[in-house]
């Protein structure tokens, strides 16, 4: 490894990033709220040259008005979007969500919901693309349900608006790539090796509900109701402000008033939402839908 | 006399422990200025005095992960290839390693050792980005909170280990599974050490009240800021080895209160973005901790 390699993936202690490049950054975190930490610029320019090969544009700055300034800009951020979340789709992608969901979530939806009936759940994939998302949650449900979810019973509502990728999601036939990460014990128990595929069992798939849903639709979304859990991953990005408020909006009356609101990795609601609570969860952060937001005054105490 | 008071009155007779080097606060305190204004013969000075650390520098500028092509032999040379920023979290880190006991019960040092210098550059951040006036000391308020923790290594290693494993078993923070065994908590040790050391008496708040905000009676906002940032690395995989199943919400922290007061723009703080920005430091933490202890 050369020493500037080494240097700049030390971090922001010894190699000040390109400042296009931080611009960039703060431009895709405030139009789209996918955020890129210093140690992730790298990945970040690489996609931005991918762009600008493209374009034939041969500076970062020049590349910055082409996502700011020019006519075409909107298209433009939608490319590099699409740039930055390829190929993400895997099973087990985002572990300590997954973690923070079985450990700490569940644990509080059902002591909220102890005494309401029925005793079922109601997990939402929203943009659940070619399937993985909710065939993981169902898995992991499955697997909570000989613990601490015996008396229960839950259902993933898996919703996307690609047909393409709704039909390859019912067909359940995976590669070795996406599933990649699905621990051993899991893959024994939840998939069928076929074909140098692997194609998920029967009982994985009874409890997803794979349905086609534009986010957009609000007729549509009014009906999506009694939510305890909404993913919705790499998805907000794409819409303009404007209508990511509205589907914020939508997400958050279709949850059940304990229900939690899941974004992707280094993805935020700041300055989208006023309504969700932002939590911190051991590894991640989600959205909580609460009405009793206290926030105590200190009162002053002498020195 | 009960368990608790015993403990005390033994951890106040301990003197098998070590201080703090003396060279530490001197040179973290000169080191807080801005690049430009600092004199390289001045950092090269105070680097030298101690002799532990000018030799761990050299072994860090040497690592092929700084790569140099050349053998690096002066401090000089260290400073230079190293960079200012990160010459100062390996003199924290040579401070923490020296007041660790060699011998201990279970408890891989590097663990409390990550999170003390995590916790630190967490702090400094935290204070540049709500505009609390002096990030240096905030910087030594996050590297010292847990001093308390290396007090019950020295004194109750075994207990401590105990507790570590509780809380790394039922996911519960480290303080309330102190409080199960040996029954009394860094926060308490470490007001001890804190005082016996003659550390400045804004670090002994920290150190007593950071579980405990609102039990601070001076120097409230610098502990409210440790105490928010120690919270924020333990929910973000830089604790003390263990996860705690939890649910923070930072605005309903008592910390926050106590800050708001003083710095009315943490009302709209973007708390997603902070925590995102923080993969920077882990990153950077477990490297260098790493490297340190365990050399190749």
């Amino acid at each position: 490894m050369t020493g500037t390699a080494a240097a700049s993936a030390m971090g922001p202690a010894s190699a000040p990033p390109n400042p296009a490049l931080v611009k960039i950054r703060d431009v895709i975190y405030q139009v789209a709220g996918i955020f890129h930490p210093d140690n992730k610029h790298r990945l970040l320019e690489e996609r931005c040259s991918k762009r600008m090969q493209v374009l034939g544009v041969a500076s970062l700055r020049d590349y910055y008005d082409c996502l700011t300034f020019k006519a075409t800009r909107q298209a433009e951020l939608t490319a590099l979007l699409n740039e930055i979340t390829i190929g993400e789709t895997c099973f087990f992608r985002n572990l300590p969500q997954l973690d923070a969901i079985r450990n700490v979530v569940l644990p509080k939806i059902t002591a909220a919901r102890a005494k309401s009936s029925p005793r079922h759940l109601r997990i939402w994939s929203a943009g659940c693309s070619t399937g993985e998302e909710p065939y993981t949650l169902s898995m992991a449900l499955l697997e909570e349900q000989k613990k601490h979810l015996k008396d229960w019973t839950f259902e993933i509502l898996a919703t996307d608006l690609n047909e393409r990728s709704l039909a390859h999601a019912q067909l359940g036939h995976y590669g070795t790539y996406s599933t990649r990460n699905v621990p051993e014990p899991f893959k024994q128990k939840y998939f069928l090796a076929r074909d140098r595929e692997l194609h998920v069992t029967a009982e994985v798939k009874a409890n997803v509900n794979f349905q086609q849903v534009n986010l957009s639709d609000s007729t549509r979304m009014a009906f999506m109701k009694n939510v305890d859990i909404t993913l919705c991953c790499n998805v907000l990005i794409y819409f303009d402000s404007v209508s990511k408020r509205r589907v914020i909006g939508h997400f958050y009356s279709n949850l059940l008033p304990h229900g939690y609101f899941f974004l992707g990795h280094a993805e935020s609601l700041y300055g989208v939402s006023e309504d969700f609570r932002l939590v911190h969860l051991p590894g991640c952060t989600a959205y909580l839908k609460s009405a009793e937001k206290t926030v105590a005054p200190e009162k002053a105490r002498p020195q | 006399m009960n368990v608790r008071e015993s403990l005390l009155k033994e951890l106040e007779a301990l003197d098998r422990m070590p201080t703090l080097p003396a060279s530490l606060i001197p040179l973290l305190r000169y080191m807080e200025q801005p690049d430009e204004t600092l004199d390289l013969q001045q950092v090269i000075e105070l680097i030298s005095q101690d002799k532990s650390l000018a030799v761990q520098c050299l072994h860090m500028a040497n690592s092929p992960l700084f790569g140099r092509s050349q053998t690096v032999e002066s401090i000089r040379d260290a400073v230079v290839t190293l960079g200012l920023q990160r010459m100062r979290d390996i003199a924290a880190s040579c401070s923490m390693l020296a007041i660790l006991p060699s011998e201990n019960a279970g408890m891989d040092p590097a663990i409390l050792w990550e999170h003390s210098l995590g916790c630190a550059l967490v702090c400094r951040q935290f204070a540049r980005a709500i505009g609390f006036p002096d990030p240096a000391k905030a910087y030594l308020a996050g590297l010292l909170h847990d001093v308390g923790v290396v007090a019950l290594l020295w004194i109750l290693p075994t207990e401590f280990s105990e507790a570590l494993e509780l809380a790394r078993s039922e996911h519960i923070p480290l303080h309330e599974a102190e409080l199960r065994v040996p029954e009394i908590t860094h926060a308490e040790t470490g007001k001890l050490v804190a005082e016996r050391w003659r550390l400045p008496a804004e670090m002994v708040s920290v150190v007593a009240c950071h579980h405990d905000p609102r039990g601070a009676t001076a120097y409230r906002d610098l502990v409210a800021l440790t105490s928010l940032s120690d919270i924020l690395c333990r929910m973000n995989g830089l604790g003390h080895g263990s996860v705690e199943d939890r649910e923070v919400d930072f605005e309903e922290e008592p910390g926050f209160g106590i800050l708001l007061q003083e710095h009315p723009q943490l009302r709209s703080f973007d708390w997603a973005r902070f925590t995102f920005e923080m993969e920077d430091f882990m990153e950077e933490v477990h490297r260098l901790v790493s490297l340190m202890y365990h050399p190749s």
